[in-house]
């Protein structure tokens, strides 16, 4: 029962950040029915500035504000530094090359994935670099055969309610109405006089912002982070977001979790060496029988 | 022409002097980067038969690569087969993994297929890692792969391997040069051009995409085998996500279905790496950065493909007319009297008939119960108000839909529910609404879609320039070219589709339609948007067609001139159902009919 439980929550911490990232991907779908590429290289990106904040200044953040400030302070600058690169990004070498049409998108996105791992490798080098234990609390928490360590509960916590705080704005404000008019008919919503660059903007803004911030907590947990890593993340995360159903937010939260219970338990009862295996078949039989996703709509082209 | 004919041979010419020079006054070196520059230009050249011709979006090529790679690998190792033999057998290999992998997914579209082939490309890489049936030898790969030999010369050194991969190369250039302007070519560009109106033409889909996914698989496959022979040792590492990558990379950089194109992309992701050595952690850096920019400033490639078609010494409309007319008319007439044979005799008069066709979208009806009937040799129009279900009905009868009950018989034959393509072949053919043209295509070649299930010829014949093969292109294209003089379209053989004026785009759609000489014409509104001259030539063209050709028509139309003018039948539908029937002067002055147009008058 408890090994059960603990991969559950080992499945869900996963998750957590696989959801993280897949929000990112969905909504950049979303306005630009673009698959970035780059997204998983931002995560990256986000890990190794966390990174920075705490290991490079000397652990002087965590002594001045102490264990959980020094955290706080890492996800904080990752989120907006992560998030302005985004916004970077889609100015540079999005934008001049979207009414080229898709194709030319793509490969501007993946040059964009090479540019921004290959910057990361110029710059940390290409060695594995590790969060020094120092930096994290590391005790656990015991209810009796239940256990879980504080960093999984303070991942879990907050992941749950970055994803709640998205989800409220996206489904229940203004502004959200604004982001879902604006992914199903960009035109449409630009006429009835949504302010379509200033969507993109937030878009490429809290996308790469959020996928960071999953990069420093992904540090802080497996403390170990290379400048590879993106390119995995960022295809599970991406296999997340259609598993849920693309370009729908509360789909890419659900499919995060849901690909990261699918992922430990794989492990766990099949088979560690083909559980990728079974995340990518499952990804291209969803994409057969369900192509829509768990919760997406189907979209008939008008003939 | 000539002229420029000429010059292309010498440069061609030159070039050739080039690459035979090379060797001798460079290094080891270099005429390695030359080899390998060889090998990703066969693959850039497998994968452009992918994306670049047929439009589909194929991010896990590397995996067809992969299988090349490993079954000369496997086979040579354990049964000492020779290289040279594996050359075919890895292809074959290769193109039949291709068919079973994508045969479940080649019905996806866009973004989703391109997800797919990420997903098989990792698949394969994972397995290879994964070291199944210990014949993979796992993340170290495969060591000791023999070197290719005929007889006694054996390939064995950089400047033999530079000349056995670039002799390849031009084998393949050659025939892929001749494929692309077949009837396969074309087609796999109709279907990356507009899948819809290409199916509505008469081909194919799920045929094609899964021959240019066989062939580009074939030929990755032959790149593998040349790969593992090289470097003696094969692992799965070679066969990642991001040389899938590249490779998509190669395609877009030279231009989307451009051969030369895909050669030069092939230059430039090998070759840029080996001059920017000297800052070697920042080359990849660049190149990233390169690959951006050349999207934002060239993003149709940098060697885009020039689109000409070689005209036959053209003959007069005429001339062409004479060639052309006995095969159509002989074609109808044969199959009209095989239809009065046949048991259903009541069905002579009438071309198509529907029987309570319904179709449905979610809970909406757009269609109920629809009896339509067409007579043979006659106009029949559908009116009715927007969102009366006209172009639902079309839909159906055409097989883009399928309908929820009912039945539709043409020519007396139940065809309910056959895929579009067969309509198309059994001589239905249509325009669209929003007019659906192959927009990057040449006119002539616009028109030849409408060709494609009259002519037979396939990869074989093709790639040989048969006999038969160079008789049927050029029936094709003087045929194309009648069609295009016949819709006043004469001169713009050349021009592209979308440089052509509304109005002109409207009559290229009706000479594709027409060259398929079909039996009934389905026009989708085919006024709209023209001026009332326009409107005028487009009925005397019509009613022209009906005298000189064995055809049917059935129109939506909203111009009340127009179809009051030359139906001989209207069918007036609201809310998807039928309201009214009859002759034109009836349909005029019937109350419900102007009642679903103008509301009831209280």
């Amino acid at each position: 029962m408890s090994i059960i439980l603990e991969q559950l929550l080992n499945g869900l911490t996963i998750g957590s950040f696989y959801a993280l990232i897949a929000l990112g991907y969905s909504m950049v779908y979303g306005v630009m029915k673009l698959i970035n590429f780059a997204h998983g290289d931002l995560f990256a990106l986000g890990s190794y500035l966390g990174y920075t904040l705490l290991v490079w200044s000397a652990g002087a953040v965590s002594q001045r504000f102490g264990l959980w400030g020094g955290m706080a302070a890492a996800l904080l600058f990752a989120f907006f530094a992560v998030g302005c690169v985004g916004v970077l990004m889609e100015r540079v070498a999005y934008r001049p090359v979207q009414k080229s049409g898709r194709l030319p998108l793509v490969v501007s996105a993946l040059g964009v994935s090479i540019f921004l791992e290959n910057l990361i490798m110029a710059v940390w080098g290409p060695r594995y670099q590790a969060y020094p234990a120092s930096v994290v609390p590391t005790y656990t928490i015991s209810l009796g055969w239940f256990h879980i360590t504080s960093m999984q509960l303070f991942i879990l916590i907050l992941s749950f309610v970055l994803m709640l705080i998205l989800y409220y704005v996206v489904q229940k404000t203004t502004f959200g109405a604004a982001i879902r008019a604006t992914a199903l008919d960009k035109e449409m919503a630009t006429m009835l006089g949504i302010d379509v660059g200033k969507i993109t903007l937030f878009i490429f803004f809290l996308g790469p912002a959020l996928g960071g911030m999953a990069g420093v907590m992904n540090g802080m947990y497996y403390r170990q982070i290379s400048f590879v890593m993106g390119w995995n993340y960022g295809l599970k995360a991406f296999t997340a977001t259609i598993l849920g159903g693309i370009g729908n937010i509360p789909a890419a939260m659900l499919g995060g979790l849901l690909l990261g219970l699918v992922e430990m338990f794989g492990a766990a009862y099949i088979s560690s060496a083909w559980k990728d295996v079974f995340t990518f078949l499952i990804l291209i039989l969803i994409l057969i029988f369900r192509p829509t996703g768990l919760i997406g709509e189907k979209v008939a082209e008008k003939v | 022409m000539n002229k420029r004919h000429k010059r292309s041979q010498l440069i061609l010419g030159m070039v050739i002097a080039l690459f035979l020079a090379f060797p001798f006054f460079s290094n080891f070196y270099w005429i390695d980067v030359a080899f390998f520059f060889g090998v990703y230009a066969l693959l850039g050249l497998s994968l452009n038969i992918v994306l670049g011709e047929t439009g589909l979006f194929d991010l896990g090529h590397a995996a067809f690569y992969a299988i090349g790679a490993y079954i000369t690998a496997i086979l040579n190792t354990l049964y000492g087969i020779p290289i040279v033999w594996l050359i075919p057998l890895s292809a074959l290999c290769a193109g039949i993994f291709a068919y079973i992998v994508t045969s479940p997914i080649i019905h996806l579209r866009g973004d989703y297929l391109c997800i797919v082939t990420i997903g098989i490309g990792e698949i394969v890489r994972l397995a290879l890692i994964n070291n199944p049936f210990g014949l993979t030898g796992g993340p170290n790969g495969i060591t000791g792969i023999g070197r290719p030999s005929f007889g006694l010369f054996a390939i064995d050194t950089s400047i033999r391997f530079y000349f056995y991969v670039w002799i390849i190369l031009a084998i393949v250039i050659l025939g892929l040069v001749r494929l692309q302007r077949s009837r396969i070519g074309r087609a796999w560009n109709y279907l990356r051009e507009d899948e819809i109106a290409a199916e509505m033409s008469g081909i194919d889909v799920r045929h094609f995409k899964l021959l240019s996914f066989v062939l580009g698989a074939a030929l990755a496959g032959v790149a593998g085998n040349i790969y593992a022979s090289k470097l003696m040792i094969v692992s799965p590492d070679t066969f990642t996500f991001m040389e899938s990558s590249m490779l998509f990379c190669i395609v877009m950089l030279g231009g989307l279905g451009s051969i030369p194109g895909s050669i030069l992309g092939a230059g430039i992701i090998t070759v840029f790496p080996e001059i920017f050595r000297v800052v070697a952690n920042y080359r990849m850096l660049f190149f990233g950065g390169a690959l951006v920019l050349a999207m934002i400033f060239r993003p149709g490639g940098l060697w885009p493909r020039k689109r000409e078609i070689a005209i036959p010494n053209v003959r007069s409309a005429e001339e062409a007319e004479e060639m052309i007319r006995p095969v159509a008319v002989d074609q109808t007439r044969t199959t009209a009297k095989q239809s009065l044979n046949g048991e259903t005799s009541s069905f002579e008069k009438h071309i198509l008939v529907t029987d309570k066709l319904t179709m449905k979208f979610g809970g909406l009806v757009a269609v109920k119960d629809l009896d339509l009937v067409v007579g043979h040799g006659k106009i029949t129009s559908i009116i009715g108000p927007n969102g009366a279900g006209k172009t639902t009905v079309f839909n159906v009868v055409t097989g883009i839909y399928k309908p929820v009950s009912g039945k539709v018989y043409f020519e007396g034959k139940d065809i309910t529910g056959f895929k579009p393509h067969k309509v198309a072949s059994l001589g239905i053919a249509r325009t669209f609404q929003n007019i659906r043209l192959f927009p990057g295509l040449t006119c002539v070649e616009n028109i030849m879609a409408g060709l494609h299930h009259r002519m037979s010829s396939y990869v074989f014949s093709s790639i040989m320039r048969t006999e038969s093969q160079i008789l049927e292109e050029k029936w094709a294209i003087e045929t194309a070219m009648y069609w295009l003089d016949k819709t006043g379209l004469a001169g713009l053989s050349d021009e592209l589709a979308k440089n052509l004026p509304y109005g002109k785009q409207k009559l290229l759609e009706l000479a594709r339609a027409l060259s398929s000489s079909p039996k009934l014409l389905i026009l989708d509104e085919p006024s709209s948007g023209l001026n009332d001259k326009e409107t005028e030539d487009l009925m005397i063209f019509l009613e022209n067609l009906l005298d000189e050709m064995d055809l049917s028509i059935l129109l939506i139309e909203h111009d009340m001139n127009l179809v009051m003018g030359i139906s001989h039948w209207v069918v007036a539908m609201d809310m998807g159902i039928k309201i009214a029937e009859g002759r034109p002067q009836d349909i005029y002055n019937n109350s419900r009919v102007i009642e679903a147009y103008l509301g009831r008058e209280e």
